[in-house]
């Protein structure tokens, strides 16, 4: 008893410390600070187990907080007299950091264990009840949980069953929830890479029309990229709210998940595109698990453009009037510093929304062409390295490819599409006719140096609707059914 | 017994109370008291911290507890560590 006063004095006077220490830096204007400590009794809170739980609420708030454009002053995790606890500073109006930190306590699987004490810049704490919100909810009864606490309305037996019963749902079912879509993710990476013949693009017998990168180079980006991938999910499962809001979350981790791809390849550009795209149907894929509803391809389709509402109007208004003006890009059209990213220069030269438009308007070529076409060949009894690429045939004689528009402009997008409009009517992959046509097409492709790379990362996304959607294991075991034996 | 300084004990995070005593001019003691669950507990605190601070003997002094709805063993050590802080035997 006597310790945990104690410890509980010293975090108090260095949680002083913190937000006074913040008001001599930029005046301290708008300076605040949130302490997380764990709302159960002092037996379990002292015990080693409750690390963990302290750890997760610890980094979910600090992604959340990232998520929401806010960057910690400082943020600091420590195991105290009086059990863990967590704090952040940041400069922020108190109001707002106590209504993130209620939303917190609300969404987070976790969020019934937190205690989100937030302080202003004077060390004034700041209730519910002076921003009109409801008080604290005990987590026994639901009644008032200062009222419950004060006077011990509860056993001990009785609050320690409840924290453990919610301790035990979030260490069972989300993560494993969370890394099934991580691990349908990384497999849909893999197997497109890994499906062959595949005009212009990489495969594992040919690098198509690349001279940067190969097949090895796509392994070791979508092994770097599989635990971004679960993270995309985890921070869908952890939202809450307008599914807008969760997507400057989701450009954090966008970034992270390049940087690790960029370290993995040396540099080079395998799977941005995808990054994003198969990050939004991650994230959705999470937030509808998190909501206990089926996985359907279209319900993840349609969660994502939920996500991406209106990005497309963002991003690519940016790129119509660039930060730099429209007039500089016009007098350095190669400086890459006036032409923003790919999506961004296509945009303003041929009017394609790409990928943006795609997921803002709920992935129609994946639910409407992509997967239709997988699940026709796989019906049909093809292998599933045939199904996906008679589905990329099927991609790539409708879809408006930016890759494709960038390196060989409106030319090379109708020969693209012609070459395989005439593969897939020559009965694709399943005969003789057809794969000839495939191989003319490739020929084709690598001469112009064409790269179909949007409609391949379309593939990957059909790929990963199919495996969430049915048993991985029955589609696994026929991948490599029948060898291809165009290209060797 | 008189208050040789002002003294403070305890915090104002959730579960815990903040007291504080300082010297008065007046004999008697004054009390000034908080707490998020007043209207559930203000009685017993009123009395928790009456209790306390006669007990110790000390006179001439005003007492502000800021209760954040803390247990009352709670309440009762931060009194005395107050009391014993501003009695300056702490």
């Amino acid at each position: 008893m006597e310790s945990i006063l104690e410890a509980r004095e010293a975090r108090w006077a260095r949680k002083l410390a913190l937000v006074g220490a913040m008001a001599e830096e930029r005046d301290g204007r708008n300076a605040s600070l949130a302490a997380i400590t764990l709302r159960m009794p002092a037996g379990l809170r002292l015990s080693g187990s409750s690390a963990t739980a302290a750890l997760a609420l610890h980094a979910d708030f600090a992604a959340m907080l990232r998520g929401r454009e806010i960057e910690p002053a400082r943020e600091e995790f420590r195991i105290g007299g009086d059990g863990p606890e967590s704090c952040f500073t940041a400069f922020l109006p108190a109001e707002d950091l106590k209504r993130f930190s209620v939303e917190f306590e609300r969404f987070h699987p976790l969020g019934a264990l937190a205690d989100i004490d937030v302080m202003d810049r004077g060390g004034r704490p700041l209730g519910r009840a002076e921003l009109g919100l409801g008080a604290r909810e005990c987590l026994v009864c639901g009644g008032t949980a200062a009222v419950c606490c004060a006077g011990r309305a509860h056993a001990a037996e009785a609050v320690a069953e409840r924290v453990s019963r919610i301790v035990a749902a979030f260490e069972r079912q989300p993560m494993a929830r969370e890394s099934f879509i991580g691990r349908a993710a990384l497999a849909a990476a893999v197997w497109e890479v890994s499906a062959s013949p595949k005009p212009g693009l990489v495969t594992p017998h040919s690098s198509g029309s690349h001279r940067d990168m190969e097949y090895a180079t796509f392994l070791a980006s979508a092994a770097a990229l599989g635990p971004r991938f679960a993270e995309f999910a985890r921070l869908g499962r952890c939202s809450a709210g307008e599914p807008a809001a969760l997507l400057p979350a989701l450009r954090e981790a966008g970034k992270a998940a390049e940087r690790d791809m960029f370290a993995a390849t040396g540099g080079v550009n395998t799977h941005k595109g995808l990054i994003f795209s198969l990050g939004l149907l991650c994230a959705a894929a999470g937030r509808l698990e998190a909501a206990g509803i089926a996985p359907a391809p279209s319900a993840i389709a349609a969660g994502a453009a939920a996500i991406a509402e209106g990005i497309t109007s963002r991003d690519l208004a940016r790129a119509a009037a660039p930060r730099n003006s429209a007039a500089r890009y016009a007098a350095f059209p190669d400086d890459p510093r006036y032409a923003g990213t790919a999506g961004e220069r296509l945009f303003r030269q041929f009017g394609v929304r790409g990928i943006r438009g795609e997921a803002e308007d709920g992935f129609p070529s994946v639910l409407n062409i992509a997967l239709p076409a997988l699940r026709a060949g796989l019906s049909r009894g093809l292998s599933f390295n045939d199904a996906m690429v008679d589905a990329l045939l099927a991609l790539c004689a409708a879809v408006e490819d930016t890759n494709v528009l960038a390196r060989a402009g409106r030319g090379g997008l109708e020969i693209m599409r012609r070459e395989a409009a005439l593969a897939a009517a020559a009965g694709g992959i399943a005969t003789p006719q057809g794969r000839a046509a495939i191989e003319k097409m490739n020929a084709a492709l690598i001469a112009r140096n064409i790269s179909p790379g949007g409609c391949a990362d379309l593939l990957a996304l059909a790929v990963f609707l199919y495996l969430l959607d049915s048993r991985p294991s029955a589609a696994g075991a026929r991948f490599a059914a029948v060898e291809s034996p165009i290209f060797k | 017994m008189k208050a040789k300084k002002q003294a403070v004990a305890g915090s104002l995070e959730s579960s815990d109370a903040m007291v504080t005593i300082a010297p008065s001019e007046d004999a008697k003691v004054e009390y000034s008291i908080e707490s998020i669950v007043i209207k559930q507990f203000g009685k017993r605190i009123r009395a928790v911290t009456e209790e306390v601070v006669a007990a110790s003997g000390l006179e001439g002094v005003k007492v502000h507890v800021q209760d954040r709805g803390a247990l009352e063993c709670t309440l009762r050590a931060r009194l005395e560590t107050a009391i014993a802080r501003a009695a300056d035997r702490a």
